[in-house]
């Protein structure tokens, strides 16, 4: 069985964005060279998350605005306090449920070389606590 | 738009030639965020709706045995990007100070001046140390940002960021603009009340010790302040500065404007006085 992971950086551009990675995680899963398997994707991050959905900026502003309603940036979080690890306040916990109600990673399977993937679905990086430039993992297994 | 108070720290560019100085960040500084290219910086500013950034460094020589980034860094992140302003720092105790001001302002076009009197470990008014320092930069008309209050540095005093420390060196160089950054936070009022007499002392936003950027700058403006003196008397003396990346431009941004300031307040704090400060307008 062939195992391969890649990890992608994508700059994000805004504090909030969905971003379209689906031609690049097409484009990992055919360098592999994999014909029968899967593909899974993950977000490096806990700020960030991997969503899929289809692919029309009226859902993608949906998307972002309904989890800004379930995990809103200006809240009563624990988490707003000095953090040692960081040498910074963390007051980003909406960012951070926001990733948890999203989700951090996708799964596909893979036939005769091709992600077998409903034809509106769309692959997204989605950024909660933008600009940045983040890193997500791409790997395929199959033979 | 201006943020007066940046410091370029982690960005990847100037890691890559200078690996030591994301050792300094983590370490010295105590910082600890991950890199991130020039890019970031730039889009950051972006998302803030601010044009330029006044870049920071502290020369920590004698006391932390190392530059928490060279003038000479600061200068080629400014040919990088013409939105970066780049200050200075000087090592208070070291002899070569005033000629390396001097060669930062003449060779390195840098256009004012940071000194951090708790990493530094001198009182400000100290004028043996010090006062050569304010005679070169008074001459040169650059703005001095001096940090006071609190620090996050470890194997840092607050005492030498007392901002009453700074009143002598507002009495002694009347044509030399000096900067309070952090609000002076906790000492807020001592701050204000020199901002209030000394037509040479300014304050920087750049505060957040706990809770979030909203919530803090609502405690210190609003709460320690009534956010009428700001409005009304300090106007033209407050500038607007994040202390990125310990905290993130647009989060600064956004507590500034959720004070209730009016349009015309804003507008001082965000550009005017800065552009005051760095000698593009004048009145």
């Amino acid at each position: 069985m062939k195992i391969k992971l890649e990890k992608l950086e994508v700059q994000s551009r805004g504090d909030k964005e969905l971003i379209d990675i689906t031609p690049e995680v097409e484009r990992v899963v055919r360098d592999s060279g994999v014909k029968e398997g899967v593909v899974n994707i993950l977000t490096m991050h806990t700020s960030s998350g991997i969503i899929v959905t289809e692919g029309l900026p009226c859902l993608e502003m949906d998307v972002l605005n309904h989890l800004e309603v379930l995990a809103p940036e200006e809240g009563d979080y624990y988490h707003s306090r000095y953090l040692d690890i960081d040498g910074r306040l963390g007051f980003n916990a909406g960012a951070h449920l926001k990733s948890i109600l999203g989700g951090i990673s996708a799964f596909f399977p893979i036939e005769d070389g091709q992600i077998v993937k409903g034809s509106r679905q769309r692959i997204y990086f989605a950024e909660y606590d933008g600009p940045l430039c983040r890193t997500y993992c791409v790997q395929v297994m199959g033979e | 738009m201006i943020d007066f108070h940046t410091h370029p720290l982690l960005v990847q560019e100037i890691l890559e030639r200078e690996p030591d100085l994301h050792r300094i960040a983590r370490d010295v500084f105590y910082i600890r965020n991950r890199p991130q290219p020039l890019e970031t910086f730039l889009l950051e500013l972006d998302v803030s709706g601010l044009d330029r950034a006044v870049l920071l460094p502290i020369d920590a020589s004698t006391t932390k045995g190392c530059q928490i980034c060279s003038n000479e860094l600061i200068a080629e992140l400014c040919q990088m990007s013409d939105r970066f302003i780049g200050f200075a720092s000087v090592d208070p105790h070291k002899e070569s100070a005033v000629d390396d001001l001097e060669h930062a302002v003449k060779d390195l076009g840098l256009r004012g001046l940071k000194l951090s009197p708790p990493t530094q470990e001198f009182y400000p008014n100290d004028a043996e140390l010090a006062y050569p320092i304010y005679e070169k930069a008074q001459d040169f008309g650059l703005p001095v940002v001096f940090h006071a209050g609190m620090s996050w540095e470890p194997r840092v005093k607050a005492k030498y960021g007392q901002p009453i420390h700074l009143e002598d060196v507002a009495y002694d160089f009347p044509d030399l603009n000096i900067v309070i950054a952090h609000f002076a936070w906790p000492w807020v009022l001592e701050a204000v009340m020199l901002a209030l007499k000394y037509p040479n002392v300014y304050i920087d936003t750049s505060c957040l010790y706990f809770d979030n950027p909203v919530a803090f700058m609502r405690f210190v403006i609003g709460g320690q302040v009534p956010v009428s003196v700001i409005e009304k008397s300090l106007r033209y003396k407050v500038v607007f500065g994040s202390n990125y990346p310990r905290v993130e431009i647009k989060n600064m941004v956004k507590a500034v404007k959720s004070l209730g300031l009016s349009d015309g307040c804003l507008k001082l704090i965000f550009e005017e006085n800065a552009r005051r400060l760095l000698g593009e307008i004048s009145g």
